[in-house]
């Protein structure tokens, strides 16, 4: 019975649980935005009866509102206008830009790209089956970058990354960071694993390095039957795709797969791949390929005709997948961007800029009223929740007068009493 | 005796549960078991027979016997005649030569016990053979029968070479069949006339002694000295096979062979570190891993391969049902505090 890699990807959390079809993807997200625009209009029609009904009480006693906090800035219960929710697409441009936010806040804290891209899919798998609307990305964003440290083992310590993230406008508390966290966890449905493409990428250059040095001993499905035919066959690649045919020296040839393909490619991986679904969509293995051909079409083509046969229809469909991840990846903005002059990229950042000031205004509107403040919401579920009654408070002092015993007593010389039995306890 | 009372029964009885009981061995019950109505003050069994010291000028004296000839002497006199290495016996008409450590204190007060029981104890050593070794509970019941006719054999001195001799055969086969290491029967000793302790003798003699002794050991190779009817074959276990942590299962990767080494230039700066010179790291690690990422799911697609398992992804993948609740935005599951 063997194994081969296409076996062992399948056994991935990955590809079992976060992988779709793209309509599988586009009703899953319209299914998420129906049920929170739902749910908010919901509690937004509840919060605002309630506040009428102590309004009218406090007319007649004379107090203030209900919740003087957001006083100056109106949000969902306390504008009195119709609600109205944030669509699929501006949700999904939301997360995204979020989702850079994140890139840089893990930049900041000195996380490798490993933790930063695990993030981005954490907050992007957690948008899938939860609406910004529900839960602020702002909040989720942090915690995620926390777990993403502690599952690719880097973990910082929850003070020194509270610190980090605080600025003198934000000041986030460990408390901050730690309530969604359950939450986040039980949303990835505790899959941490991530496959990333970015070893993969390495893998594959390394491979191609040994096809240019005349080592290669893998698979060959080319004409080239040989490894030295293999190696001047790729010295003369040409450079572009129906581009004429030139000998490179072998530097020339390790400048283009390392520099101008491998870089880019990489780049691509790190910032284009995080930001666009094609984590759901394709395998590590087609991303990185996708990637590098945007980098350097006739090389992909070339390393893909050595690996399998260019009859088989396996090859073309892998051509195909390729081509169209490649086409995601290529018309997202931050791809797009590279390839137009400054002032275009001005004007492009402008307008993104201006789109998503509008979005965090109108989500201020539409957020839902029952899910803003986490930390209340987790501390209400621990045991001795906050809301003290007298018998909660009788209860606390029963416990501490225990504690307080019990550590008195381990302190003697013989340790505390052993319980007699039969007999009543002292 | 007994075996006419178990052919009686149909021999569906099994010999043991029938009191199985000889005479000898009522004898040996009401001797041994039985308080000794006996005054214990006998003057005779108080008296050494070799040095004639009695009990009363010493309490403390201590009667042995040895196997060979279960004559029984003090304690003192067994120190006295047999420290120098092997001895005749010194009670008149025996002489048979004992050695100081096969010389104990007789467990029986009387000594023919004492000496059925040690025969007893040699023939059950290599006659073992359980109910479950035989076909039928018959043959089983036969098999215990020659047991015991053996056994009366050697006990009533009939034919003693010629068990003693079948006997060690059967040991041999035993072992050969089980292929354990090789019991060997100690023949009785108060038998044997030739195998017994060989003082001091020739070299010729001792030579003729072994070719002898070998030359039986040959001749009986072929037949096992005891033939039992109805005796299961030994069915040895098949060798058990190499234990395989992986039950069969193989990584054959498809699109790459793991090369010795890797040339880049990023990876000589790397290989050059000291950080990769500690113990257990291995480049060729790294290399399968990268490879093994590079083309894990090359050629799976996932539009048809999630359209094919036909599942609404999302419900059937969820662990939980709380869980899918809360997945699919539902309410939040609770946090059960576990204390």
């Amino acid at each position: 019975m063997k194994l081969n890699e296409d076996d062992l990807y399948r056994t991935s959390t990955q590809f079992r649980q976060w992988s779709f079809t793209a309509e599988q993807l586009a009703a899953q997200r319209a299914k998420t935005n129906l049920q929170a625009t739902e749910r908010v209009k919901l509690n937004v029609a509840r919060q605002r009866a309630q506040r009428v009904q102590a309004a009218e009480l406090d007319s007649t006693s004379g107090n203030s509102g209900i919740d003087g906090s957001g006083a100056n800035t109106p949000n969902a219960v306390t504008s009195d206008k119709e609600v109205d929710c944030l669509t699929v697409t501006e949700e999904m441009t939301f997360v995204e830009e979020f989702c850079e936010r994140t890139m840089a806040l893990g930049a900041h804290c000195k996380f490798s790209d490993n933790v930063i891209a695990t993030c981005v899919q954490f907050l992007r798998r957690f948008y899938l089956y939860n609406s910004p609307m529900t839960y602020h990305a702002q909040n989720i964003s942090r915690t995620a970058m926390f777990l993403a440290g502690k599952s690719e083992s880097e973990h910082q310590s929850l003070d020194h990354f509270a610190t980090n993230i605080s600025s003198e406008k934000t000041k986030v508390t460990p408390e901050q960071i730690l309530a969604p966290e359950y939450l986040i966890v039980q949303a990835l449905r505790f899959n941490f694993d991530v496959k990333h493409p970015f070893r993969a990428l390495k893998g594959g250059v390394l491979d191609m390095m040994s096809i240019a040095n005349g080592k290669y001993e893998g698979p060959n499905h080319s004409i080239h039957k040989t490894a030295a035919d293999l190696s001047t066959a790729i010295h003369q690649l040409p450079r572009k795709t129906g581009g004429l045919a030139a000998k490179a020296t072998s530097q020339q040839l390790a400048d283009r797969i390392m520099r101008e393909s491998y870089s880019p490619a990489a780049q691509t991986l790190k910032k284009t791949a995080a930001l666009t679904d094609v984590y759901f969509l394709y395998t590590p293995s087609q991303i990185w390929l996708a990637a590098l051909l945007l980098a350097d079409e006739p090389l992909v083509l070339f390393y893909l005709s050595v690996k399998m046969p260019s009859t088989s229809p396996v090859y073309e469909k892998v051509i195909v997948a390729l081509r169209e991840c490649a086409l995601i990846l290529s018309s997202h903005r931050s791809h797009q961007k590279l390839h137009l002059p400054a002032d275009e990229q001005a004007r492009m950042d402008a307008e993104h800029r201006a789109e998503v000031k509008r979005l965090i205004k109108k989500l201020k509107l539409c957020q839902d009223p029952d899910k803003l403040d986490l930390v209340k919401l987790n501390q209400a579920q621990k045991r001795d929740a906050v809301q003290g009654s007298d018998l909660d408070v009788h209860k606390a002092k029963r416990r501490k007068m225990d504690r307080e015993n019990f550590q008195k007593d381990s302190d003697t010389f013989w340790g505390p009493e052993l319980p007699t039995y039969g007999a009543k306890p002292a | 005796m007994s075996k006419v009372t178990s052919r009686a029964n149909g021999g569906q009885v099994r010999q043991g549960e029938a009191g199985g009981a000889s005479p000898l061995s009522k004898s040996l019950y009401s001797l041994s078991l039985k308080p000794s109505s006996r005054p214990r003050t006998d003057a005779a069994s108080d008296v050494c027979p070799v040095c004639k010291s009695s009990r009363y000028l010493n309490p403390n004296m201590k009667f042995l016997v040895n196997p060979e000839c279960y004559h029984k002497m003090c304690e003192s006199c067994v120190d006295r005649i047999f420290s120098h290495g092997p001895a005749p016996c010194p009670i008149a008409g025996c002489a048979r030569t004992l050695r100081k450590g096969k010389f104990r204190e007789a467990t029986f007060e009387d000594l023919k016990v004492e000496r059925e029981v040690d025969i007893r104890r040699r023939v059950a050593s290599i006659m073992n053979k359980e109910e479950s070794d035989f076909e039928t509970l018959k043959d089983y019941n036969d098999y215990l029968e020659q047991v015991e006719e053996i056994t009366w054999n050697l006990i009533l001195k009939i034919d003693v070479d010629e068990t003693n001799h079948r006997l060690q055969r059967w040991a041999d086969a035993q072992a050969a069949e089980t292929g354990a290491t090789r019991r060997t029967y100690e023949p009785d000793p108060s038998m044997a006339g030739a195998s017994g302790v060989v003082l001091k003798k020739g070299g010729t003699q001792r030579r003729a002694l072994e070719t002898s002794s070998g030359n039986t050991t040959d001749t009986n190779v072929k037949d096992k000295g005891f033939n039992f009817h109805g005796l299961k074959k030994k069915v040895a276990p098949p060798p058990e096979a190499p234990f395989d942590p992986f039950d069969g299962w193989s990584i054959a990767p498809q699109y790459y062979t793991l090369q010795n080494d890797y040339d880049a230039d990023w990876l000589t700066k790397h290989k050059r570190e000291k950080e990769q010179l500690v113990g257990g790291y291995q480049w060729s690690d790294f290399y399968n891993r990268a490879l093994q990422d590079a083309f894990g799911g090359l050629t799976v697609f996932i539009d048809d391969e999630i359209r094919a398992r036909d599942i609404p992804s999302g419900d059937a993948a969820i662990g939980t049902e709380r869980a899918a609740t809360a997945a699919a935005g539902g309410q939040d599951v609770n946090m059960d505090d576990i204390f």
